[in-house]
Parts: structure tokens; C-alpha cells; sequence
């Protein structure tokens, strides 16, 4: 009987249990592709052969829309680039704008920026953190995660009426003083945040099931991570320092202690525990930024009608929750901008997954996909 | 090393190779390139020692249609020296095309891919030069200055 | 005092007179079998529809959440509720289903898992069939599901769930050895293929199995578990990677068969593991022994469920080569060495070592 089949087998590959490419189209509506992500994934059995990202279901063309609108009206837009950090994005573009027209917001506002900053930074990893164990399985991490997000969402609605798209960081300042109670507030909630990054760890870190998912799973070279425009904390993982908080310091970033999260490994495992350390340092930072705020001015005084100088450009870039995020403004004597691009971190990671699952199962698609923290608004704009 | 060292560098060690290096108002490199000597200087800068620009940061491009040019910028960034550097390619507006830079720095695939969908600035070499954000049979540029669509309305403010 | 065996005398001649009076006594056997396949039938899918809330109520408190507590007294009509729901959604198909097999397997899939009930004993003589190769029997009829899941499978016509069907024939297939080979040990012990043969076993030794057979019972219940498809070993139906695996295409009625048969599968397991490690209805301790055996028995499986819940609700997903691996390479290997250790301990100190 063997000897039949055997016969059967040409040479040119060709037998009579012939395989073909299996091509499945996960997304634009899938559970685990964090929005409307399409994957075209080619596969044999179940091992990836390629997989190509096809981008745009979630294209508002925000940049468009930006350079039809005045300076301040663009903040607005800004909150949904990226709607899991917009504090980030609020924070990118109003530095961007001021250093463009040479302006500087006093100092207690770059204080409060930098605690809104890092506390979304905490609110967007601990959502990361549940929607990446809901990628591998794992599902009460993300019930986890959320009930102190949504902590962090009340101190955010507290000072700013808004629990997603804030609009708080403006040019020149922050919108709206915090209200007295707010420091006592933040500080029991980092009191009582702290014990909880060991409890997820617990939970995650060291279970099995979960080091055989994430270890040695799409690795990310230092070379390649570099090469291919990865940023931010997956990067990280792979032992790059890239943080745009050390490199290139902006508000008082220079003047808080923190530490550099460093993985050496690259894999999946590694970026998720730079995240996890990260948000230890940002509960430090927080802590920090509160000892030395000061009563003062929340906003300088912005004349009627910003215009940026002709045939001005700026291109800045801040360490946002996913990432480096850098915004490219052309001025040109005008009170709209002539051209403004958002650089997203999820935009470049998300270019990296083809080469990191190639040969890996169709499970890994998604490890590493969550990985990564791309988030589709980001990638799209 | 400040902007201005970087400056002086670039303008003695590349002369032949650039336009003009400018330091902006907001103390930013600006150096505007030779089309033919475009991806040579990208590839010198990412692996000369001194310059060590191994982070392409971002790529885009400005539509100017009243000088009839759009210009490609790169955005390059130092992990090493921590430096930044704008690059400025000024191509034809009618007729845009432009060297790719994948060779140099691979993250730029998606980038060009982008400046392509919106501005139509067409990235000869390019591995894979398809639409990204736009349907795949859309014709028109989105980002250009005079781009009309039907329900495109700019209201004024 | 109320006893099991006591429940189902007084139940027979009730059904007796039934029988003299309807002038059927006649057919009073197989009459019997059918009462009791009804009365088992209702019992499960009350206790399903039970373990539907009470894994709501697990995974809530597990997650920090409250959990279902709207419909009826702490929630406990929410299963009564989507089921109707589910009963009265329309049933969408698709177009290119190939249609018996499509139409086939979810019945399957429930009647399979479910038909493994009859033969496990509630209760001593409270048992709807007792066979004397119980132990095989059931083996065999659960084995019914992976048919029917690979045909829901390929019968969708979808792609997840062709990929989740053949996951799963892969599944089931490995899983079934380490399966059959943790309940090994327990047969050479006893010498009987009949469940309440094990049981009478455990009462006369003074002793369940799970202390002497530890390792079988931990191998029992992993295999078990991915039996049933469920977290962590849930790959034939991955959410977040094949969206629905096999029951992708399946709504309405034929969803609710699926799903139920998961339940009843783990109910199954459960009862199994209850009865040959966990001493099926003998009390833990003997002046315990005036709770009606029954009771205990149901208290074993519960506390069983509970440990497959709370697997489910606290551990990641295996990929699909890792989970061939634990079977193969770990689970297999290890069930052998404890056959063959077992086997010497019988050899050397004989039956009821």
C-alpha cells in the first residue's frame, strides 16, 4: 500500500496528497486584532508562511483635517489618533506648536502635563497588559487591568470632565487647574497602585503556559529592531536605548530620577516586562512630579490668534505610551498649519510582524501582535 | 555635538553632495539634497562614524503647488549621538519621483508606501509600492493641496 | 433515613403500580430504562444550565466582578433566559454548508457526551445502566465528539473552522491515550470495568484512589479537561485566534447544543474523576453518613467543575504544537510509568496494594 502511494509522488513535488497555501483573512472584524486590522495571513497547515497588514479601515485622514483647522482646534483631532493615550498625543502636539512659535507653558503646567502624561502611560499598559493575556488566553488579566484603569479614568474625568478623548493639554498650558483634592487623590491611588504591578506579575509573569507562549517568540534583533523603524518599549526589549524621555529630554524629564527599561532577550516575553517595569517608573515619576509641584500660572498668555512664523518647520518627537511620537508642523505665517504629520509608534512596530511570524503558528500572530501594542487609530490616523 | 557643530560638519564633509544646510529658527538641521546623490548620502550618514543616523524617524512630504514641487523630508534621529537631522528632497510636482530609501533603512517601506497613496510621489525600486491607507483603486492624492473630492468641502472658520 | 437506594425502591414501585394501572406491566423493563433516561436527561440539562451560571459566577469572582444577578435570585434564571433567547434566534446558515453533516453535528456532539451519563452511579444501585464494562463504555461514547466536531469543521465551509476542526481532531485523538491510560492503574487495583464495582471497592478498602493514585488523578484531569476543549487547552475554538474555531458558522439551537455539550463533557469528566478517585457517593468520613450518598456525590463533582473553572479562568493558552507536546511527551510518559509502577505494587503485595 505504502509502496502504491510512493509511486504516486512525482518528482516535481507533486503528490497525491498534494498541499496547498491556505490564505486567511483575519480582520477587518476579528477579536483579536484590536480594532479593524486586516491580516492577510498565507499559511500552510498551521505554520505562517507570510503575513501582510492591510491598513486603512480606520483612515480619518486626520492630517488632512488639520491643516483645514487653526492651531487649537487641531488638539481636538489629536485625542483620537490615539484614543488609549490621548494625553500623549495632546502632549506631542502642543510642545510641538509652542516650540514652533517659541513659546513655553510655565511651570506648573509642565509639572501637571507630566503626571497626566505618565498616569495615561499607566492607564494605556495596564489596558496593553489585559488585551495581551486576552491575546494568549488569559482572559481575568484584562478585568484586572481595567478596574485600575478605570481609576486612573476617574482622577482624568476629576480635573478634565473627559474619560477618553481629554483635550487637556493645550498650547500654552493645560486647560483647567487640578481641583484641591486631586493630589490626595492621585497619591492613595498610587498607594495603592504599587502593590498591585507584583500581583499581575504573579498572575503572568512566571507561569508557564504563559514563558512557553511568550519566550523565544518573535524576536526582535537589535539590528532589525532598528532597521525597521521599531520604537519605544518594544525596542527596548531588545536592549536598544531609545527612550526619547533620556535622549532628548523635554518638560522636566531631565530633572526626575527614573530608569531606562531594559530587556536584552526581544521576545515577547522581554517586551512585556519592560512595560511591566515601566509602569514602576512611572508610579515614581508621578510621585516625584506631585513632591515638586507649586502653586503658579497653568497657562501663559497666548496672543488672539497663534499664527507660526513663515516658512517655519518643527519636527518633535515625545516618548508616547506606544512609543516615539514625533509631529512634523510647517508654518506658514497662517493660523492653520501647512502640514502636520503624526509619526506613530504603532504605525513602524506594526511593519515588523510580517518578518517576526514568518515560520512561527498562527497563534503567534497573535502573542505577537500584542506585543507590539499597535493600536489601529494610530496606525490609520 | 550641538546642531551648529553638525552643521559645519555636513557642509565640509558632504559638499558635493547636498544644496544647503541650514540651522532653522527652531534649532533644527535642515539640509536640502541633491537628487543624485540622495540615497549615497542617506547610506553615509547612517554608517559614518560621527553621524551614525541608524533611526530613520519618519518620512513625509510637503506639497508647495505654487512652486510647483513636492518635497520629501526625512526626519533622522541618532540613538548613539543623540542628534537629529531633517533631510529635503525637492521633487518634480508634475512628474514626482524619487530614489527609495529601502536599501538604506528598511522602515521606510510603509513610510514611502504612504507618501506614494497620498501624494503620489512615485519611489522608484520600491519593493512593494501599493496604497496603504486609501482604496487600492483610488486615483486621486489626498494630501495634495488641490485635491478635490466629491463631500471634500472646506468650510471657513 | 433517606438513602439513594432507599429513592429508587420507593420510586420503582411507584412506577409498578404505574405500570398495573396503565395495564403495562408487561413491558416494566424497558419501561424502567425509559423513565430513567427522561429523568436523567432533565436532571443534566438542569445541572448545565446550573453550571452556565455558576462558571459566570467563578469567572466574576475571579475577576473581581459581580457577575450575572438580574434575572430571578442571584442571577440563577440567566441561563433560562439565553437559552430562550438562543431557541428563538433565527438560524443562520451558510450558503455553501455541506448540509447533513452541518445539520448532524451539533446533535452529535450532545448526544455523544451526554449518552456517557447513564452509566456512572449517583448513588448506590442509583444508576440508569450498570453496565460491567462502564469504564470502556465511556471512553467510547465520548470519543463521539471529535466526529462531530470535525464535520461542524469542515461542513461550515469557513476557514477558522476548518482550522479549528482539524485542531481539535488532533486534540482529542492524542488526549484520549493519556485519558484511557490514568484510569488503567485503577482497574489492575480492582479488577472491574464497572463503576460501582470501583466505588464498592474504595468502601471495603477504606481508601480513595486519589491518595494512592495521585499522579493518575492529576493526569486524569488535564487530559480531561482538554477533552472538553476548555482554557487551557481550548485551542479548537481560540477566540482570539480563530474567532469561533468549529462553532463559528452555528447559531441559535445548533450553538446551544454545542456549547451545552462542552458543559455536559465536563460534567462527564467530573463524574468520572469523582467516582474512580474521589470515592464516588461514600462519605469522606464515616459518621458523615447520614447525608444521603447522592449528595456527596454531587458535592465531588461540583468541587471537580470548580477546578476545571477556575483552570480555565486563570491560566493563558497552549499553541497548538506546545499542546501536542504536554500530551505526547509529558502526560503519555508519565501515565505509562505510573501503570508500570502500580502494576509492581500489585504484583508484589497482590489486589488492594
Amino acid at each position: 500500500m505504502t509502496d502504491l502511494l510512493l509511486s504516486q509522488i512525482k518528482p516535481g513535488g507533486e503528490s497525491p496528497f498534494g498541499t496547498d497555501e491556505y490564505v486567511v483573512n483575519m480582520g477587518p472584524q476579528h477579536p483579536a486584532t484590536h480594532g479593524v486590522l486586516r491580516l492577510v495571513v498565507k499559511l500552510d497547515g498551521e505554520t505562517v508562511k507570510e503575513t501582510m497588514p492591510v491598513l486603512g479601515y480606520l483612515h480619518r485622514s486626520i492630517e488632512k483635517i488639520c491643516e483645514n483647522r487653526t492651531y487649537p482646534q487641531c488638539i481636538t483631532y489629536t485625542d483620537r489618533v490615539d484614543y488609549v493615550s490621548a494625553m500623549s498625543v495632546n502632549l506631542a502636539f502642543a510642545l510641538a506648536t509652542e516650540r514652533l512659535m517659541g513659546l513655553e507653558a510655565p511651570p506648573r503646567a509642565q509639572w501637571l502635563r507630566m503626571i497626566f502624561v505618565e498616569l495615561q502611560r499607566l492607564a494605556s499598559h495596564l489596558l496593553w497588559m489585559g488585551a495581551f493575556a486576552g491575546d494568549i488566553g488569559a482572559l481575568t488579566p484584562f478585568l484586572y487591568g481595567l478596574r485600575e484603569r478605570e481609576r486612573i479614568l476617574d482622577l482624568f474625568e476629576m480635573t478634565c470632565g473627559q474619560r477618553l478623548t481629554y483635550n487637556y493639554i493645550r498650547i500654552g498650558g493645560v486647560m483647567i487647574d487640578i481641583l484641591p483634592e486631586f493630589v490626595p487623590k492621585c497619591r492613595a491611588f498610587l498607594d495603592y497602585f504599587d502593590p498591585k504591578i507584583p500581583e499581575y506579575e504573579e498572575l503572568l509573569t512566571y507561569n508557564p503556559i504563559f514563558l512557553e507562549r511568550t519566550k523565544g517568540v518573535g524576536v526582535i534583533t537589535p539590528e532589525v529592531g532598528i532597521n525597521c523603524g521599531v520604537c519605544g518599549p518594544s525596542l527596548r526589549g531588545s536592549g536598544v536605548s531609545c527612550d526619547v524621555r533620556k535622549q532628548h529630554p523635554y518638560l522636566f524629564y531631565d530633572q526626575v530620577k527614573f530608569n531606562e527599561c531594559l530587556e536584552n532577550d526581544g521576545d515577547c516575553w522581554a517586551r512585556y516586562k519592560v512595560r511591566m517595569n515601566e509602569m514602576r517608573e512611572s508610579v515614581s515619576i508621578i510621585r516625584q512630579c506631585l513632591d515638586r509641584l507649586e502653586p503658579g500660572p497653568i497657562e501663559t498668555k497666548l496672543p488672539p490668534i497663534l499664527k507660526a512664523p513663515p516658512a517655519s518647520e518643527i519636527y518633535f518627537r515625545i516618548e508616547s505610551s506606544r512609543g516615539e511620537m514625533g509631529i512634523y508642523l510647517v508654518g506658514d505665517g497662517t493660523p492653520k498649519p501647512y502640514k502636520a504629520k503624526f509619526r506613530c509608534a504603532s504605525f513602524s512596530n506594526t511593519f515588523v510582524l510580517d518578518q517576526l511570524t514568518r515560520g512561527w503558528k498562527v497563534a503567534d500572530i497573535m502573542a505577537v501582535l500584542g506585543s507590539l501594542d499597535m493600536i489601529v487609530p494610530e496606525v490609520d490616523r | 555635538m550641538t546642531n551648529d557643530e553638525l552643521k559645519s560638519k555636513i557642509e565640509s564633509d558632504f559638499k558635493d553632495k547636498i544644496q544647503s544646510a541650514v540651522l532653522s529658527a527652531q534649532n533644527e538641521v535642515i539640509v536640502a539634497v541633491k537628487p543624485e546623490a540622495y540615497v549615497a548620502l542617506c547610506q553615509e550618514l547612517k554608517e559614518k562614524p560621527g553621524y551614525d543616523f541608524q533611526h530613520l524617524s519618519c518620512l513625509t512630504a510637503v506639497d508647495y503647488p505654487k512652486e510647483s514641487k513636492i518635497t520629501v523630508v526625512c526626519h533622522l534621529w541618532s540613538y548613539r549621538k543623540c542628534h537629529q537631522l531633517t533631510l529635503k528632497l525637492d521633487v518634480d510636482r508634475v512628474n514626482p519621483k524619487a530614489p527609495t530609501l529601502e536599501r538604506v533603512w528598511k522602515s521606510t517601506n510603509w513610510f514611502e508606501r504612504e507618501v506614494f497613496d497620498l501624494y503620489g510621489v512615485v519611489f522608484e525600486g520600491h519593493s512593494d509600492l501599493r496604497r496603504i491607507m486609501m482604496p487600492e483603486d483610488y486615483t486621486k492624492y489626498p494630501l495634495r493641496k488641490d485635491f478635490t473630492d466629491d463631500g471634500f468641502i472646506i468650510k471657513p472658520n | 433515613m433517606i438513602s439513594g437506594e432507599k429513592l429508587v425502591q420507593l420510586v420503582s414501585s411507584l412506577l409498578q403500580q404505574v405500570y398495573a394501572l396503565l395495564d403495562l406491566s408487561a413491558y416494566a423493563g424497558i419501561l424502567d430504562r425509559v423513565v430513567c433516561a427522561v429523568v436523567m436527561f432533565g436532571f443534566v440539562a438542569v445541572f448545565v444550565m446550573f453550571l452556565v451560571w455558576m462558571e459566570r459566577k467563578v469567572s466574576a469572582h475571579m475577576q473581581s466582578r459581580i457577575g450575572p444577578n438580574r434575572v430571578g435570585p442571584l442571577g440563577l434564571l440567566q441561563t433560562l433566559a439565553d437559552a430562550i433567547k438562543l431557541t428563538t434566534k433565527e438560524d443562520v446558515r451558510p450558503a455553501k454548508r455541506d448540509k447533513i453533516p452541518y445539520f448532524i453535528a451539533p446533535i452529535l456532539a450532545f448526544v455523544a457526551t451526554f449518552m456517557g451519563m447513564v452509566v456512572v452511579p449517583f448513588d448506590n444501585k442509583m444508576v440508569v445502566a450498570d453496565l460491567n464494562i462502564g469504564v470502556l463504555y465511556i471512553i467510547a461514547i465520548t470519543s463521539f465528539t471529535v466526529i462531530a466536531i470535525l464535520s461542524a469543521g469542515w461542513s461550515s465551509n469557513n476557514k477558522y473552522s476548518l482550522l479549528g476542526g482539524f485542531r481539535s481532531a488532533a486534540q482529542i485523538v492524542s488526549y484520549e491515550v493519556p485519558l484511557v491510560l490514568s484510569l488503567v492503574p485503577v482497574i489492575m487495583i480492582t479488577g472491574k470495568l464497572n463503576f460501582s464495582g470501583i466505588v464498592q471497592y474504595q468502601q471495603q478498602a477504606g481508601y480513595w484512589f486519589v491518595f494512592p493514585q495521585f499522579v493518575a488523578f492529576i493526569t486524569f484531569i488535564a487530559s480531561a479537561t482538554a477533552e472538553a476543549n476548555r482554557a487551557p487547552f481550548d485551542i479548537p475554538e481560540a477566540e482570539s485566534e480563530l474567532t469561533g474555531g468549529f462553532h463559528t458558522e452555528y447559531s441559535g439551537v445548533k450553538f446551544a447544543m454545542f456549547f451545552l455539550g462542552e458543559y455536559v463533557a465536563v460534567v462527564v469528566s467530573s463524574a468520572v474523576a469523582a467516582t474512580v478517585f474521589l470515592g464516588g457517593w461514600l462519605p469522606p468520613l464515616h459518621f458523615l453518613g447520614f447525608i444521603p450518598g447522592f449528595v456527596w456525590f454531587m458535592l465531588k463533582v461540583l468541587l471537580i467543575i470548580y477546578l476545571i473553572m477556575a483552570f480555565r479562568w486563570t491560566f493563558p493558552r497552549l499553541r497548538v504544537d506546545q499542546l501536542m507536546d504536554f500530551g505526547w511527551k509529558v502526560l503519555i510518559p508519565v501515565t505509562i510509568l505510573n501503570i508500570l509502577v502500580t502494576g509492581f505494587v500489585v504484583l508484589l503485595f497482590g489486589k488492594g496494594a
